[in-house]
């Protein structure tokens, strides 16, 4: 029974091992294209620490920039895990926070309320911008990459109309840059800098530790507990895994799709609350883009579980700061650093996969 | 004294944990054919893969004609004259036959593909052997039987001479592996020698000139087809004597709980599949389905199991129409279904065991609350006991469904299936692909169920199985149940009359 027990400890060590060999590899395969472009090894090194991981503020500002990347992760993870391939986040995000932030503009309730009010109707917009894709697939067939991309298209186009035509608010704010009406101040999100301060965590006010985070603990442990605790999510998982089995078990294959793909876009819904409610206050066309996109990479680095896409999405902003780090120190240019976030997302997952492999021939080998 | 072949002198493999083959000896002359046979996981499938070169053994050695070798992958045993067709085909569906031959070996002049030349060489080898198929269909068009014939022209391309067939006969029907031993026989003719691994020791017997029987690593004997016999083999294989006839409990049929009335099914090309079925099973019967594969058993199954929609005709399930529930309705109401293609249907892969033991009834109390959230401790439970009553091997109830053996997995399947108390269980195909130890098993499970009063439908494309286990049979043909038997009233052979639609006519 030892030996046995030893054997699982194996597998579980190189589950977590994949991810950091993957990590060490391309800080390697980084080091390598810096002395290519001409810089020194060690001065990028220290450009990337200073970046990162040299002050408190630095740590801080990587967990305040992987807030919405996990959110990101953990709404395609979801689809991932029925098996449902959700490139659509982009677009669920920006019609999402469209929604949550006309909420925001509009009704009038006291914060305790409008500030859970938003959150839903970010959830609400993200998942109706799901929803024809969702039904799309589940009744005609369509195959949802074509779908969702085509909507991304969409979503940002009829954003982009609607900031700039019906839902403008130019000339309450200074800038030139098309958006909404200010969102009300019962509907902003706070900052937890002071909560941080208080257990001795010296958080400047630059930094946006706000109520996202907030958010973002309760959802990842809510889905965790959704996918590997209830009956529904155990249900997601196996259509995800093999549709011909779930039916063979009496599942209802085409609801479950249905409902995992709504609930996905609902997550992505709240990808934009950090910018929208705690940085700038109003919508605009210029959110940050591309955070869907990312999502899809965070969710396959973190496996699709929820504690993997926390690392994934902390892995990322890391990626990001050092990105900005090497940007500003040194004179590597801005498109090496992304050639280097790109290799390093690939060495990572590449390994994760060759690992992954190499523990299923061995459990094949030893079965009994 | 014909000459050796290939010999395999000692060869040893450990894998961690495991001793897969210790000091194996084997040798091949030229012109016979010789069986490997052995439980599932005593090491036949390990030999076979060091031959091919995808393992290397820890010790021992390799002969060809006499000659030391050793062999590194697949493309040098290849080189080497070995082929081998495996269970699993390593064909291209969309290519046509011709391609799937040449590939990777291809002939071209100034880099345009010719294929005149390997055209003439395949419709030769075709002739010299009996194996004959229309060169330029594409693979995904032909039958499972006639894959099996490009799978072997493919190596023969390659000039093979030592032939490997893994379970060859388990996708074919009994004509098709009549078909499959006469190419053998040309084979061996022409002086090649073949391995053959399979678990059913009635062709074993037919086709075999020796017999290497080996268990847990080991070589048991190797006999002599001629003075082999299938009770003398099976005790070799198990360590232990086998009941090959199953020991069948006294029960007397209770009330009828399935009843198919008039049942018509066309597929998506709208040809008949089934043709107006009707039978009934009782409480404590089993009724067993014989006929060649392909004649309506799998629709037949899927239409009582899955659910999936019937032209005309009726299922009641005790009395109750089925027909238009869902498959978790009908599971609720007392349907377990063994399905005919575990691989496809049976299990959650990388989940674990204690999962796939409660799949189907996972979603009931006591696995999950009355707020659906799941009890972890009631399904590992559950699985422990199941584990430990259906004797499954395995390491914990958390192991995932991947790291057992084949012959596991079905045991977990059946374990499942009965474990849900089903008023009707069906039973497609129980034993396919299952070693002697875990068949006897699963019938004595079977006669378990039986006399737990449950009612059960046996499809199995194995006549002898049918025969041993069933109190009534019905013989499908082309979609019609053409012929009822009780079981003591018929005989094996005239059932094979029914079976190839002989006495289809003569029936009114």
């Amino acid at each position: 029974m030892a030996g046995i027990k030893l054997r699982l400890d194996r597998y579980k060590l190189l589950e977590i091992f994949a991810p950091v060999a993957g990590f060490l590899a391309s800080i390697v395969v980084l080091l390598i294209i810096v002395i290519v472009v001409g810089e020194s090894p060690g001065e990028a090194l220290t450009a990337i620490y200073k970046f990162s991981l040299s002050s408190s503020a630095k740590v801080a500002t990587i967990l305040s920039v992987s807030i919405p990347l996990f959110f990101a992760g953990i709404a395609v993870a979801f689809a991932f895990q029925s098996g449902v391939f959700n490139i659509g986040a982009e677009g669920q995000y920006y019609f999402g926070g469209l929604i949550g932030a006309m909420a925001g503009i509009y009704l009038h309730l006291p914060a305790f309320i409008h500030i859970p009010v938003v959150i839903l109707f970010s959830m609400l917009g993200g998942a109706l911008w799901a929803l024809i894709p969702a039904i799309l697939k589940v009744t005609k067939n369509v195959h949802e990459v074509i779908t969702t991309i085509m909507f991304n298209s969409i979503a940002l186009a009829l954003v982009n109309y609607l900031v700039n035509g019906p839902l403008s608010g130019l000339g309450q704010g200074k800038s030139l840059e098309p958006q909404t009406a200010k969102i009300q101040s019962t509907a902003l999100f706070g900052k937890l800098n002071g909560f941080f301060r208080l257990l001795g965590w010296n958080i400047p006010d630059y930094v946006y530790l706000d109520y996202s985070l907030i958010v973002a603990v309760i959802t990842g442990f809510i889905v965790w507990f959704v996918l590997f605790r209830m009956r529904y999510g155990f249900e997601i998982r196996a259509i995800g895994t093999s549709l011909d089995v779930s039916r063979y078990a009496g599942m209802k294959v085409k609801q479950l799709q249905l409902a995992a793909f709504i609930i996905s876009g609902a997550l992505s819904g709240l990808i934009g609350l950090q910018e929208i409610f705690a940085i700038r206050g109003y919508y605009t066309y210029g959110i940050a883009s591309g955070l869907g996109f990312d999502g899809i990479a965070i969710a396959l680095i973190g496996k699709n579980s929820p504690l993997g896409v926390v690392f994934a999405a902390l892995l990322f902003a890391f990626l990001k700061q050092a990105g900005y780090g090497l940007q500003f120190y040194t004179s590597v240019p801005n498109s090496v650093i992304y050639v280097i976030t790109g290799l390093m997302i690939l060495f990572i997952v590449v390994i994760n996969e060759v690992v992954a492999a190499y523990i299923r021939t061995l459990r094949k080998k030893e079965a009994v | 004294m014909s000459e050796t072949l290939l010999e395999m002198r000692k060869i040893t493999k450990r894998f961690p944990g495991v001793l897969a083959n210790d000091e194996i000896s084997f040798d091949l002359l030229k012109g016979e054919v010789h069986a490997l046979v052995g439980e599932n996981g005593a090491g036949k499938t390990t030999l076979m893969k060091i031959l091919y070169g995808l393992y290397s053994p820890d010790s021992g050695s390799i002969h060809i004609k006499g000659e030391k070798i050793s062999i590194k992958n697949p493309k040098e045993a290849i080189n080497c004259g070995i082929g081998m067709v495996h269970q699993h085909f390593m064909l291209v569906p969309p290519f046509t036959v011709l391609e799937n031959i040449i590939i990777g070996e291809e002939t071209q002049r100034f880099g345009i593909l010719n294929e005149e030349k390997p055209a003439k060489k395949i419709r030769d080898l075709m002739e010299r052997n009996g194996l004959i198929v229309d060169m330029y269909a594409k693979v995904e068009d032909i039958p499972v039987g006639i894959q099996q014939r490009v799978e072997i022209l493919k190596i023969l391309y390659r000039g093979a001479e030592i032939l490997v067939f893994d379970e060859p006969t388990a996708v074919l029907t009994p004509q098709e592996a009549e078909e499959l031993f006469k190419t053998f026989r040309q084979m061996t003719a022409q002086g090649k020698g073949i391995i053959f691994i399979s678990h059913k020791l009635d062709e074993v017997l037919e086709i075999a000139d020796r017999i290497t029987v080996i268990r847990k690593g080991r070589v048991v004997k190797t006999l002599e087809g001629k003075e082999a016999s299938k009770s003398l083999i099976a005790e070799l294989m198990v360590g232990k004597p086998v009941l090959l006839e199953v020991e069948r409990p006294d029960v007397s049929p209770g009330r009828v709980i399935l009843e198919v009335r008039n049942l018509d099914l066309k597929d998506y090309r709208k040809v008949a599949v089934l043709n107006d079925v009707s039978f009934s099973v009782h409480a404590g019967e089993i009724y067993g389905i014989a006929g060649v594969e392909g004649n309506g058993q799998t629709e037949l199954v899927a239409v009582i199991a899955e659910a999936a929609p019937m032209e005309h005709g009726d299922i009641l399930l005790d009395g109750k129409s089925v027909a238009n529930w869902d498959v978790r309705r009908r599971r609720e109401a007392g349907i377990s279904h063994i399905p005919e293609d575990r691989h496809r249907y049976g299990l959650l892969l990388p989940f674990s065991l204690a999962e796939n033991l409660t799949l189907g009834m996972h979603h009931r109390k006591p696995f999950v609350n009355r707020f659906q959230i799941i009890n972890r401790n009631k399904i590992q439970e559950h699985a422990r006991r199941v584990i430990s009553i259906f004797d499954i091997r395995t390491p914990s109830e958390l192991t995932p469904a991947l790291a057992l053996s084949g012959g596991n997995q079905q045991k977990v399947i059946v374990a499942r299936e009965l474990s849900a108390e089903p008023k009707l269980l069906l039973a497609a195909q129980p034993t396919r692909g299952v070693d002697i130890g875990a068949t006897e098993f699963i019938h004595n499970q079977l006669m378990e169920a039986k006399k737990d009063g449950r009612a059960i439908l046996l499809v199995s494309a194995d006549l002898d199985e049918v025969m041993s286990l069933s109190d009534r049979i019905g013989v499908m043909y082309k979609g019609r149940i053409i012929k009822e038997f009780a079981r003591e009233e018929t005989t094996k052979e005239e059932i094979g009359f029914y079976m190839m639609g002989e006495k289809e006519h003569g029936r009114n």
